[in-house]
């Protein structure tokens, strides 16, 4: 019993940042049909950037506590943003009307060029954070279950976000028309919706979100190097398909039956298997709803 | 119903661009123009034959004997394997400009040509293929069993004499190779001396193990495993993570549960810090015990000192620790040359493997991989080594001897040698 509440702990934990992370695919999915491959290393960009400003804050003689993400997150989150909507703005924006391949492999590279700034500006060995900003010890939640400090606060901010993202979509104006954008663009337009600026907005809420859970997985796993964004970002790619990419509690759904299904797997078959495991399940899941769990049932496919 | 247009990516068979009826190379039945495979493959196909000519061709024939000494040095310059091979190219690379300084190898200047193969099996072997067009006569790496494996196979057929500063599994000697050598000691040896020393220091009897299923890992737990065995020590675990995984708790939960006394883990120390670090997470208290590739400073990097201290690691003595003469020179001069401490002992294996070629090109007046191959087999013996003393090599070309130690991590992150070695 212990063991299922402290694996299914685990998946959580796992889960909260692959559906943060699948948050930014599907966004951009939904108002573009475009995957936007870059997405996995503006995630990746944002461990950097939150790298840079706390060795900064070393360097600069102060001793950075847990406090310093008070202000650094945020700031992370706007840069990423503004790199978000200049991408759009450079790489994608001009190929809108060029089909769907185009803007595809123009993501593609993007994905490639940031990937190589980040290892050529950072160099390739792993990177961490100053331990003085991680929370020490774990918390003993009943019985022999237990999370750490870290963990939890992880977990904790990657919820808020995905609530906040929640009631924004749903309870305000913007958020109203990016459902009506993701709908159709030409209806959307015709009813005095600013598509252009509406995408603009999903490009900053996107790269925001992911450059948070960047710095928040650097400050749970304690490093990372350039390649994060490939291997957390694949596996956020995929979780945003399950959910029913295009949809905002689908991609939360599959990252997190994704984090616990990769967990259960490893705890009580193989750490070698759970892989394999998450993705026949995964595979199953998509052969009896090709559109995802909570995706669009008749989901044309050009 | 199929649309056409898909069957316009693919050429049909027998009309593709290569066998086109008619076209020069279209008749022949050779593997690279058979209709049946693919265009890509084919074009593949071609451009590898195309780059393994070079090696085809004798390299002596016709042409002059080249003005350098010329010497490679493979190794991870990338990735997760990057810091070990970064290094070994600042070992090396000292080494090397001080001997052209004084003269170079047999009155020849030393080329040495640094190429990365990110430790991974493909670029491994596109490295060697690299290497012997250059016309290097030996080569120097790689880091990792899986990489070296690769590149050793290339490198056998090329005639290329290959010395890994650090692959240490068993069987990369086994396979016949007589210009494959290598300056660490192998798997079995270390798992030896750490089954001697979680069995008698420790006195652990419920072992759990785990690696990470690279060559490397596997094959020292299964090492491991055998000796622990025999000295009565009970396996509660043995399985393995994906080393491409940041979250280990799934795994760290199943250790908790088996109630092991000791874990010993043999992988990498990038996947060591995380495993170390996330441990308390779940509430996990355990001896760990750590294999040679864990002997890295980044390791209480990434862990935190807090979580990092208390873990054991059994290695070859870390540079600073070793008080040869030729050790106390190298590293000084290490440390004014890059204004940093050579931290790795692989760096220092790397440094010592240029000296035995040095040794063997100067003692046999030759640089001819085979005339080499046979001076370190039978004529080298006893050659002060910055890691000590290189007795000589087996017919394998194994190292003979061993220098493994038992470390420990200090509360204060430092790493000091266990006060009882078994």
């Amino acid at each position: 019993m212990e063991f299922l509440a402290q694996n299914l702990l685990n998946g959580v934990s796992i889960g909260s940042f692959y559906a943060l992370v699948a948050l930014g695919y599907t966004m951009v999915y939904g108002v573009l049909r475009l995957i936007n491959f870059a997405h996995g290393d503006l995630f990746m960009w944002g461990a950097f950037l939150g790298y840079t400003a706390l060795t900064a804050i070393s360097a600069a003689g102060l001793s950075p506590g847990p406090w310093v993400f008070v202000p650094v997150l945020p700031g992370v989150m706007i840069v990423l943003a503004l790199a978000g909507v200049l991408l759009e703005r450079t790489a994608y924006r001009p190929l809108r009307s060029a089909g769907r391949l185009p803007p595809l492999i123009s993501a593609l590279g993007a994905a490639f060029i940031l990937q190589a700034l980040a290892r050529n500006l950072y160099g390739a060995s792993y990177k961490t954070y100053p331990s003085s900003v991680s929370l020490p010890g774990g918390v003993r939640i009943l019985g022999d279950v237990t999370m750490g400090t870290t963990q939890i606060v992880a977990v904790l901010a990657a919820l808020l976000l995905m609530s906040a993202l929640h009631v924004f979509v749903h309870r305000t104006r913007v958020g109203t028309a990016m459902r009506a954008v993701s709908l159709d663009h030409d209806t959307a337009r015709l009813m005095g919706i600013p598509v252009d600026r509406v995408i603009a907005g999903v490009f900053l809420i996107g790269p925001a979100l992911g450059g948070a859970a960047g710095m928040l997985v650097a400050l749970r796993y304690g490093s990372f190097d350039f390649t994060l964004g490939w291997t957390f970002g694949l596996k956020a790619f995929i979780a945003a398909i399950v959910g029913g990419i295009g949809n905002i509690p689908g991609a939360m759904l599959g990252g997190l039956i994704l984090g616990v299904v990769e967990s259960l797997g490893a705890g009580y078959i193989s750490p070698q298997w759970k892989d394999l495991i998450a993705y026949v399940l995964l595979a199953l899941i998509l052969i009896a709803r090709p559109g995802g769990l909570l995706g669009e049932r008749c989901a044309e496919r050009v | 119903m199929p649309t056409p247009r898909r069957t316009r990516l693919r050429p049909a068979p027998g009309h593709s661009f290569c066998s086109r009826p008619g076209h020069p190379f279209g008749h022949g039945p050779g593997l690279l123009f058979r209709p049946g495979l693919a265009y890509p493959i084919r074009c593949l196909l071609l451009l590898g034959a195309l780059a393994s000519l070079p090696v085809l061709l004798p390299s002596g024939c016709g042409r002059s004997k080249p003005a350098t000494v010329r010497i490679g040095l493979e190794g991870p310059m990338t990735g997760d394997y990057a810091y070990e091979g970064q290094g070994f190219e600042r070992a090396v690379r000292l080494l090397v400009d001080q001997v052209n300084a004084s003269g170079g190898i047999l009155g020849r200047h030393v080329e040495l040509f640094v190429e990365d193969d990110r430790g991974d099996v493909k670029e491994a072997s596109l490295v060697a293929d690299r290497m012997a067009s250059r016309g290097v006569s030996v080569v120097i790496g790689s880091y990792n069993s899986t990489a070296t494996e690769a590149a050793a196979a290339v490198y056998d057929r090329a005639g290329i004499l290959q010395i890994t500063p650090s692959s240490t599994a068993t069987r990369l000697t086994a396979k016949g190779y007589q210009r494959f050598f290598r300056m660490c000691f192998t798997d079995d040896r270390q798992g030896l001396f750490g089954a001697e020393f979680i069995s008698k220091v420790l006195e652990s009897r419920r072992v759990a193990i785990l690696h990470d299923n690279s060559t490397y890992a596997q094959g020292l737990a299964e090492w491991g495993k055998k000796f622990l065995l025999e000295r009565g020590c009970e396996i509660v675990f043995f399985d393995a993570i994906n080393p491409a995984d940041k979250d280990f708790t799934p795994s760290l939960t199943k250790l908790k549960a088996v109630n092991a006394e000791t874990v010993y883990f043999t992988g990498y120390h990038a996947q060591a810090g995380l495993l170390l670090r996330q441990a308390p997470e779940v509430g996990l208290k355990v001896q760990w015990v750590m294999g040679d590739a864990c002997n890295n400073p980044e390791l209480v990097r990434i862990a935190g000192v807090d979580c990092a201290q208390g873990a054991i690691f059994t290695t070859e003595p870390l540079p600073i620790d070793l008080d040869y003469p030729e050790a106390k020179a190298f590293t000084a001069d290490y440390k004014a040359h890059y204004g940093a401490d050579a931290t790795s002992v692989w760096w220092v294996m790397a440094a010592d493997a240029f000296r035995v070629i040095r040794a063997a090109m100067e003692a046999t007046k030759s640089t001819d991989s085979g005339v080499l191959a046979a001076y370190l087999h039978t004529g080298l013996k006893d050659l002060p080594g910055i890691t000590g003393p290189i007795l000589g090599y087996d017919e394998k070309g194994d190292r003979l001897g061993t220098i493994h130690r038992a470390y420990v991590i200090t509360p204060k992150g430092t790493i000091v040698p266990y006060p009882k070695q078994p």
